[in-house]
């Protein structure tokens, strides 16, 4: 058995994240996927609900709604990165990656990697359509800088638990059925969309300590200003939770599929 | 026999298929109605006191928003049983069954007719399981016996009239992923109508588009039957929608249907 070195592992591993960026660029599902889903949901919230959640001030939704978008977004977009190896799989296209010379572990770490472009296409996409709805960054280019930072890092932290999904489930579908699942509670039951004094006592409590409202919370006070000390703490500690827990989880699953 | 009773005959053995798939697959009417369910959570519980605030009415909250809310949630029910026809009419077409059916002595019109008539009874089931929902999240009716009885009456309606249009759907679609999207601007138009928050609260292009669109008179009218809130001319508009999408597609669904098929 050939040894690869870790700098020949990692060239590999930059092939296979162009491979993956090339793959979003070229598929116009992917592309109206990214720009499509914050749109519908901006079009939903801010101008068909946006009135009424706020007793008429639809501008001051949108300005608490955007910043949250962008972590709902990321949510969405992650889902692809579990479809997209389930698929290759599925397909028998990493049957062909393991005939050839290079590291077993480039096909998972190169599709995780060329992801990113799609996360940070979308972050970007959803904030500038927050523009063209009234939403404006009052902080800066620094923080905002930061927030884009901090929300690529979120999407790397929870792409490991959509790899882990694709690695266990059959079908691409099944994949993301199951991640949809996964979403649905920890995105509603958030302050994405409405503040969790509004919601009933059960549902709060379990909103106060979300990653999603977490990670809301450090976008409107890195975007609008407000505090942004404690909710960042607590967000970075669930994103180092996903990948303390679900990084190996998802290794041992694709090791197994790959024997 | 006559042209007349032999199709009735057909249809109703067509019907008979169709209920017997919908009994080996119990899960689809699940399936039909898990959507608007988590629609009516969702939208009763975490958005509920800040929509319900906006209604203004008496408890102004929570309570106030599921009894408003409920109706849409009815119609995107109907909507999405809607949708599974038009899934199961591009399975049929593609799978060689219905050019089984075509060199068979039977009413042409039957095998869409057993659709139609199949998915009223789907659609009637997912309603039932959803007002059962919308009871115990609150949902609090005042109806009378006879307004049940012309809300049932008019869902029906609006469920025939949807239904031929989603055949319609089905046979221009040559997949069940593109049958399964196709549709699915029906999910959305409750959402753009009265069903989930008043039509003025809505900027004024939406709200011009939300007050003409059809599901907006389907709305308010099951809402002032259940709800006994005021109706107007919307009784008549939605009458009106329905005729007109029922005719619309059943005359798009039959052309279709008498096409011959593709080598």
């Amino acid at each position: 058995m050939t040894t690869i070195s870790p700098s020949r592992a990692l060239r590999h591993s930059m092939l296979m994240a162009g491979r993956t960026a090339a793959k979003s660029v070229k598929n116009p599902a992917v592309l109206v996927e990214l720009v499509i889903q914050p749109l519908v949901m901006l079009v939903l919230f801010s101008l068909v609900l946006g009135g009424a959640i706020s007793g008429g001030d639809s501008d001051a939704y949108t300005r608490q709604l955007v910043p949250g978008l962008m972590v709902y977004s990321a949510l969405l977009v992650s889902v692809g990165t579990g479809v997209a190896l389930s698929t290759d799989i599925t397909k028998g296209v990493f049957d062909r990656f393991r005939s050839m010379p290079i590291a077993r572990s480039a096909p998972l770490v190169g599709t995780v990697v060329g992801d990113l472009f799609r996360y940070t296409a979308c972050i970007v996409l959803t904030l500038g359509f927050g523009y063209l709805f009234g939403f404006r960054v009052t902080t800066g280019v620094v923080p905002m800088l930061l927030d884009l930072v901090l929300m690529i890092g979120f999407s790397f932290s929870l792409c490991w638990i959509s790899v882990w999904v694709g690695m266990l489930a059959g079908k691409p579908e099944t994949v993301q059925g199951y991640l949809f699942i996964l979403i649905m509670p920890i995105s509603f039951g958030s302050t994405i969309f409405v503040q969790s004094s509004t919601l009933p006592g059960w549902l709060a409590a379990w909103t106060d300590i979300n990653p999603v409202s977490l990670l809301s919370e450090v976008n409107r006070g890195l975007l609008t200003g407000g505090p942004v000390g404690g909710p960042l703490l607590g967000a970075l500690a669930w994103m180092a939770g996903f990948v303390v827990v679900f990084y190996p989880l998802a290794m041992a699953a694709y090791k197994r599929r790959m024997r | 026999m006559s042209t007349v009773s032999a199709a009735l005959t057909d249809s109703a053995t067509m019907l008979r298929r169709q209920v017997r798939h919908m009994l080996r697959y119990p899960s689809l009417i699940l399936m039909f109605a898990g959507i608007p369910v988590i629609f009516l959570l969702l939208f009763v519980y975490v958005f509920g006191a800040m929509l319900g605030a906006g209604l203004g009415g008496p408890v102004g909250g929570r309570a106030d928003y599921a009894n408003y809310v409920a109706p849409g949630i009815l119609l995107m029910t109907v909507a999405s049983a809607a949708q599974g026809t038009t899934i199961s009419v591009v399975t049929d077409m593609t799978t060689g069954i219905v050019a089984r059916f075509r060199t068979m002595a039977i009413a042409r019109v039957s095998v869409l007719t057993g659709h139609v008539l199949g998915s009223l009874v789907q659609a009637m089931a997912s309603v039932a399981i959803v007002l059962v929902a919308a009871l115990l999240v609150g949902f609090e009716p005042t109806a009378g016996f006879g307004d049940w009885i012309a809300a049932a009456g008019l869902l029906v309606m609006i469920s025939f009239a949807l239904t031929w249009l989603c055949v319609a759907l089905g046979m221009v679609s040559d997949n069940p992923a593109t049958a399964s999207n196709l549709p699915l601007p029906l999910m959305i138009l409750p959402m753009m109508g009265s069903g989930f928050v008043p039509t003025d609260s809505m900027p004024a292009g939406l709200r011009w588009f939300a007050e003409y669109q059809p599901f907006t008179p389907f709305i308010d009218t099951v809402r002032g039957l259940l709800m006994g809130t005021p109706i107007g001319n919307s009784a008549m508009y939605a009458a009106g929608w329905c005729v007109l999408i029922a005719l619309a597609g059943y005359l798009w669904a039959k052309k279709l249907y008498n096409r011959e098929p593709k080598a």
